[in-house]
């Protein structure tokens, strides 16, 4: 476990920021009340085998004392660099982005499912979008009942969304909560 | 003396000799000798009773000197007669002032004497008092006196009668040599009158011109020409006089339409009476109209005449849209449509409202002129204008089919793209698929009916749809550009952040009937323009625009009702459109957000925010989560600082979001743990800029039960039964009242209610239901008094007024203070470096 050095830190905020926008400093600079200490500390990423990890300076200060083969994971798994250097966020990294994200879509119930499977939202299954989107901005999806579903790529601004016919693609799925259950393994 | 009795024809015994007085006659021989004889036949005259005689004339002329004060009676063979004498009389004394002989027939008063009228000045008097000596015999008064007001209304019914018999020639003839006549002489008499004489004088003339134009107007016309001429050389008062009954007979005498000059093809051709007459009322007319309004324009400059010139304009514009001129017309009463004095803009604006009601007038024309007239202006002065001006465009009405061609246009690219896309309508698409035989019969069917519909609107007058649509859409894309433009301006005005430019009229005074507008107007916005006009409102609003900076707050300069506007006319402009898509405006809520915040009684409009909050909180559909939580906490918190009128607003606002988002009822239990929906956020900030990061769910509703304890009874009743929602199982939706309906009923309601517990009551009456910031300390002891001297009040709110100022003015000294002694540091320190 080493923290991230210059270029996969820019690499990691570049992808959070697509999500999150100006919200990036709430991440990173969110106190954090874990740890028997009564200061709260703040978050940090590290990476470790290839995954880079949200977690707590706390946690990390004990993690620091496990061995670098037995420790599986720590705190939230926000994503992965590949093999050729590039970094993919996961769907763990959900709820932190939820909570952040500028840009939202809502889904009608009758169209949950299909994106569930692993299916892009079209116009016809959106219930609501948020205004002022650009096209390839990150997006999170949600259900009606603000549940977070998974997050994508806005395959068009709103202005052209309105414009489209109702089988046209709003959103590019990148990760669904549905994957859980698809992917086990690579979780 | 039976004839008296005779008012229709008198016939007039033969003239008598010539009258030649006693001293010259020169009794002939003859004649004497023939006396002589017949003494018999002479006879009679000694018999006579002259006394009797020359009493009974006398009476009667005593009779009719006595009613002086009404006028002059005469009888018909007297007049007769008076008249052969005076006919005479007119070559050797010019000056016979029979201004108004009018009077060929009799006229009966209301004490039944027939008397004909003679109206003349009173220096008259002298020059009849010359014929009267010549008139011995008849020994009347004919000094005609001067004009009661009696006179002058029984001169109005005379002319009126006497225009109606204009049929008898004999006394047109004569009016007519005396109407001449009595112009000359009165362009003599003008002369010699006094001014309030000849005011009097031109005052009734023209009274008299306006009535014989009305009653016929194609015969006096030249009447008008006259009239002309007295507003050009009277003074002020006549000069107002003149406009003014121009204006009114200009109003009733002109045509609905254009009149069309005759051209020389025209002219030239032989052309019966009846059309002659009316080519020349026409072009006498046209031609006195445009010297009049020439008079106006030129009058409208001259500082004291420009209210009624501008009001002449106006009712001239309003009364009579189609005819001539009216560009000029329009051109000045759309130059005055700004102007600071408030008559005048009342004036202009009321006309041009009009004008946009009553399309049917003129069929949409004047409504594109004045239009682009408007814009013009609003370019030129650079958006400093009176907002009325650009409230005119609220009163204007679009047909909602206006969008119908570009929809079908639409369609028909998108599905039909089989057929060759010409952008016309579905009617010759179907026509190209149709077979051979079909197309040719169906393409004669179709031009006999165009021929038919041609006809029939050439006949009907009625406007062409097609027109009438081009019409509309001009006039919606003119009042769009300055909507634009004056949005643009507003934000350009403020990344000049240094300047200030202030007009007469404040910094953006256009801005909120732009907005208004627009709001109006919203359902015919063309979609690409949507996204524009969303981005700008979004800047307006407050909201930085890239991320780039996100400390640039561009709309700092902008006041909170004017942020506040903008907000409301995103949603509007959004909820009509929800047909594509809907969307949900973070950014706007975003800024509704901080404004609560912002906002403050004495300062802004209570009514925007309560409308803001109607629009944007109350009739959404849909809310997240932690957005409606957000709100409802900082609605809470926002009713507990100011009066009863923004609480109930708020309460009601608050009431509404429980109600519809069932989750956030959490925020009425105790549990302060947040709960599920709470997200990662802990602990709840209160002072968040985003409401979607407040963590409000990590919070509990206490302001309620402070609330409940508030002075005014509806507001207390109010908290304790949102307080009392989460145990109440009843589903039914209680129809409660909007936020501005609760604003403006707690405004105006301030003494009604009575107080629970003991307070002061202050009688300072404010707008706002505010009440006095009364300081505690003042009030002291005194404060469980039920009714309060006024007085009292009054000294303790000027010394807290006093304590404010000094407070103030201590702060500005000690900051002065600080920055000179900060400068005697600086220079200090330098000095020593300087040593050094």
């Amino acid at each position: 476990m080493r923290p991230l050095d210059e270029s996969e830190t820019t690499q990691v905020f570049e992808k959070l920021f697509k999500f999150t926008g100006n919200n990036l400093k709430n991440i990173v600079e969110s106190p954090s009340h874990e740890g028997p200490d009564q200061t709260p500390g703040r978050y940090c990423f590290r990476l470790h085998k290839n995954r880079v990890y949200y977690v707590s300076e706390s946690l990390v200060k004990r993690a620091t004392n496990i061995k670098r083969d037995n420790l599986v994971a720590l705190g939230t798994n926000i994503g992965k660099f590949t093999k050729s250097g590039k970094f993919h966020l996961t769907i763990q990294a959900l709820n932190l982005l939820a909570a952040n994200a500028k840009h939202k879509v809502w889904l009608k119930p009758t169209s949950e499912m299909s994106f569930l499977y692993g299916n892009d939202v079209i116009k016809g299954g959106l219930g609501r979008i948020t205004d002022n989107i650009n096209a390839y901005d990150g997006v999170v999806v949600f259900s009606m009942s603000d549940v977070p579903l998974g997050f994508g790529i806005a395959a068009k601004s709103t202005q052209d969304c309105r414009k489209m016919d109702p089988n046209g693609l709003v959103v590019i799925r990148q990760a669904d909560t549905g994957e859980y259950l698809r992917s086990q393994e690579d979780i | 003396m039976g004839r008296k009795k005779q008012k229709q024809k008198v016939v007039l015994p033969p003239e008598l000799p010539p009258e030649v007085p006693e001293d010259e006659i020169e009794v002939s021989d003859e004649d004497l000798e023939f006396v002589n004889k017949n003494r018999d036949y002479a006879g009679f005259v000694s018999k006579l009773d002259t006394q009797s005689i020359t009493r009974h004339v006398n009476r009667v002329a005593d009779a009719k000197e006595n009613d002086r004060s009404v006028n002059v009676k005469e009888d018909d063979l007297e007049f007769r007669y008076e008249k052969q004498l005076r006919k005479k009389s007119l070559t050797t004394d010019n000056v016979q002032h029979e201004v108004d002989l009018v009077d060929a027939l009799p006229v009966k008063t209301l004490d039944g004497e027939v008397y004909y009228r003679k109206v003349s000045t009173g220096s008259n008097q002298s020059k009849n008092a010359n014929v009267e000596d010549e008139n011995e015999d008849v020994g009347r008064d004919n000094g005609v006196v001067k004009l009661t007001k009696a006179e002058k209304r029984a001169k109005q019914k005379k002319l009126r009668k006497e225009a109606k018999k204009q049929a008898k020639e004999v006394t047109e003839v004569e009016e007519e040599v005396e109407l001449s006549s009595q112009a000359d002489v009165l362009a003599e008499v003008e002369k010699d009158l006094t001014a309030e004489e000849t005011n009097e004088q031109k005052k009734h003339r023209l009274a008299e011109i306006g009535t014989s134009m009305l009653e016929n107007p194609e015969g006096n016309i030249k009447n008008l020409k006259e009239m002309l001429q007295i507003c050009k050389d009277g003074d002020r008062y006549i000069l107002d006089l003149g406009l003014k009954s121009l204006l009114a007979v200009f109003k009733d005498i002109i045509p609905g339409n254009r009149i069309r000059l005759p051209t020389e093809k025209e002219l030239a051709m032989v052309v019966s009476k009846d059309v002659k007459k009316t080519r020349f009322y026409e072009s006498t007319l046209l031609t006195v109209y445009k010297a009049y309004l020439q008079k106006l324009m030129s009058l409208e400059k001259v500082f004291g005449f420009k209210r009624v010139a501008v009001r002449c304009i106006c009712t001239l514009l309003d009364a009579n849209p189609r005819f001539n001129f009216r560009d000029s017309l329009l051109t000045a009463v759309i130059k005055n449509i700004s102007s600071t004095d408030d008559v005048i803009r009342k004036h202009c604006c009321d006309t041009i409202k009009s004008l946009f009601t009553n399309e049917g007038k003129h069929g949409g024309e004047v409504t594109v002129e004045a239009v682009k007239l408007i814009a013009g202006l609003v370019k030129d002065n650079d958006c400093h204008l009176h907002p009325d001006s650009i409230e005119v465009f609220l009163s204007l009405s679009f047909d909602e089919d206006l969008r119908k061609p570009e929809t079908s246009k639409a369609d028909n690219k998108k599905v039909k793209k089989k057929f060759y896309k010409t952008g016309r309508r579905n009617m010759e698409i179907k026509q190209s698929s149709a077979d051979e035989k079909k197309k040719s019969k169906q393409e004669m069917l179709s031009k006999t009916r165009e021929e038919v519909k041609a006809d029939y609107m050439a006949a009907a007058f009625a406007q062409d749809l097609n027109e009438k649509r081009k019409i509309q859409s001009d006039t919606l894309s003119s009042v769009f550009e300055t909507y634009f433009r004056i949005l643009k301006h507003t934000m350009h005005s403020e990344s000049e952040a240094n300047e200030s430019i202030t007009g007469p009229f404040g910094e953006h005074p256009l801005l909120a009937p732009c907005l208004n507008g627009i709001g109006k107007f919203s359902h015919l916005i063309d979609m690409d323009f949507m996204a524009d006009l969303m981005k700008y409102l979004r800047k307006l609003a407050g909201g930085s625009d890239d991320v780039k900076n996100p400390s640039d707050r561009v709309s700092s300069r902008l006041t909170v009702t004017e942020r506040l506007r903008c907000c409301i006319v995103a949603f509007k402009v959004m909820r009509n459109n929800l047909d594509a898509l809907n969307v949900d405006l973070q950014d706007f809520f975003i800024q509704l957000y901080n404004l609560i915040l912002e906002y403050r009684p004495g300062r802004d409009q209570g009514e925007v925010l309560a409308e803001a909050l109607k629009i944007m909180l109350c009739d959404d559909r849909q809310h997240d989560m932690q957005r409606a939580a957000a709100f409802i906490k900082r609605l809470a918190s926002f009713s507990l600082c100011f009066g009863a009128a923004e609480s109930m607003a708020a309460l009601v606002t608050l009431k509404h979001l429980l109600q519809k988002n069932v989750k956030c009822r959490d925020l009425l239990e105790n549990d302060s743990g947040g709960g599920s929906l709470s997200g990662s956020i802990a602990k709840y900030q209160p002072y968040a800029s985003d409401p979607n990061l407040s963590g409000a769910f990590a919070t509990v509703l206490w302001e309620l039960s402070v609330l409940s304890k508030h002075y005014h009874p509806s507001v207390s009743t109010m908290a304790s039964g949102i307080s009392n929602m989460a145990n109440a199982n009843n589903q039914v939706y209680v129809a409660s009242i909007s936020p501005q309906q609760a604003f403006s009923d707690m405004t105006l309601d301030k003494e009604k209610f009575t107080v629970k517990t003991t307070q002061k009551q202050s009688n300072s009456k404010r707008k706002r239901g505010n009440r006095a910031p009364l300081p505690l300390a003042a009030a002291g002891g005194a404060d469980k008094e039920a009714a309060v001297d006024e007085n009292v009040v009054r000294t303790k709110l000027s010394e807290h007024f006093l304590l404010v100022n000094e407070m103030e003015e201590n702060e500005r000294l000690r900051r002065e203070l600080d920055r000179t002694k900060l400068a005697v540091q600086l220079y200090k320190k330098y000095k020593k470096q300087r040593t050094m």
